[in-house]
């Protein structure tokens, strides 16, 4: 197990443990900087704090990012960072046009294919959260003012999605 | 305001093909617009009940019918909420009926002639994969 020091107090970590610590936890919006971890993109000072019980202050992002990709998780940068306040949020909702029906519902389909079964919250085509039940997303969103384009649950099945009969 | 359709992933892998979706924001629930199926067959609007609590739109005493949606007997709960859609630039709200369903097997809404398409004039355009919709509301809602 990789031994690493973060602001001076040394940690053994290894993959499963950081795994096994997010695990019930949802990750919090991207700023910027990600990792990618059960196959959810995360915060990388949420996820060092939840793991050393660290203060976010005692360490900068880029420390987080170096020592979590030292144990092998995929970092990235978002392209365009997310609004904070649902008033840009709101604005963050493009217009049909922008919304297109040729290239964002691919990349769509593709973000919320690790989510089959989940419910989620997406804008654009970013999925914002995804958790068990509507009542996560919804308290997620307003914890961190953030505001969906839109929330549902990701069909485990193509028989979810059919046999809507008319009423 | 127009809204793509909305393509998901199959469980099996590959795509389900797109569906016609409407985002509709109930009171209380500004910020997690739920997906709706656009159902012109349907006469009831109708939406999990799950999201009634979140919303703070309480259920009790209300009028009550049971149904079958999917093969599935359920019951839904009237209640005359708020609702609203937007587009990101232009934003519409209108008082409707809606049916809160449980248990409710669909991964969306269902919008239908009572409190959806009653209130708009809707234009459907699967082959370029978007639909418009254009509020026609007057006192009636009709």
């Amino acid at each position: 197990m990789p031994t690493m020091t973060v602001s001076g107090h040394q940690y053994d970590l290894d993959p499963p443990s950081v795994q096994e610590a997010l695990q019930g936890v949802l990750p919090e919006p991207i700023q910027e900087h990600f990792v990618v971890i059960n196959g959810r993109r995360w915060p990388p000072k949420q996820v060092l704090a939840l793991v050393t019980g660290l203060d976010r202050a005692d360490f900068t992002t880029h420390q987080a990012r170096r020592a979590l990709t030292r144990l092998g998780f995929t970092a990235g940068r978002s392209a365009s960072p997310r609004p904070r306040h649902p008033s840009a949020g709101a604005a963050a909702l493009s217009r049909p046009a922008a919304v297109g029906t040729t290239e964002q519902p691919q990349a769509l389909v593709e973000a919320l294919r690790p989510f089959i079964g989940l419910w989620v919250a997406v804008r654009g085509d970013e999925v914002l959260v995804a958790a068990p039940s509507p009542k996560e997303i919804v308290a997620w969103l307003a914890r961190h003012r953030q505001r969906a384009q839109s929330m549902f649950r990701v069909p485990d099945s193509e028989q979810a999605v059919t046999g809507a009969a008319p009423q | 305001m127009r809204f793509a359709f909305r393509a998901l992933p199959a469980a099996g892998g590959g795509v389900l093909t797109p569906r016609p979706v409407v985002d509709i924001a109930l009171e209380g629930l500004s910020d997690a617009p739920m997906e709706c199926l656009l159902d012109t067959g349907a006469l009831r609007t109708r939406i999990s009940a799950e999201l009634a609590p979140l919303a703070g739109i309480e259920l009790t005493s209300t009028l009550t019918e049971e149904f079958y949606v999917g093969g599935l007997k359920t019951a839904g709960a009237l209640a005359r909420v708020t609702l609203t859609v937007a587009d990101g630039t232009d934003e519409f709200s209108w008082d409707a009926p809606v049916w809160f369903c449980d248990p409710w097997p669909h991964p969306f809404g269902l919008a239908g002639l009572e409190g959806f398409l009653h209130y708009f004039l809707v234009t459907i355009r699967a082959y370029d994969g978007y639909l418009d919709i254009e509020p026609r509301l007057n006192s009636e809602g009709r």
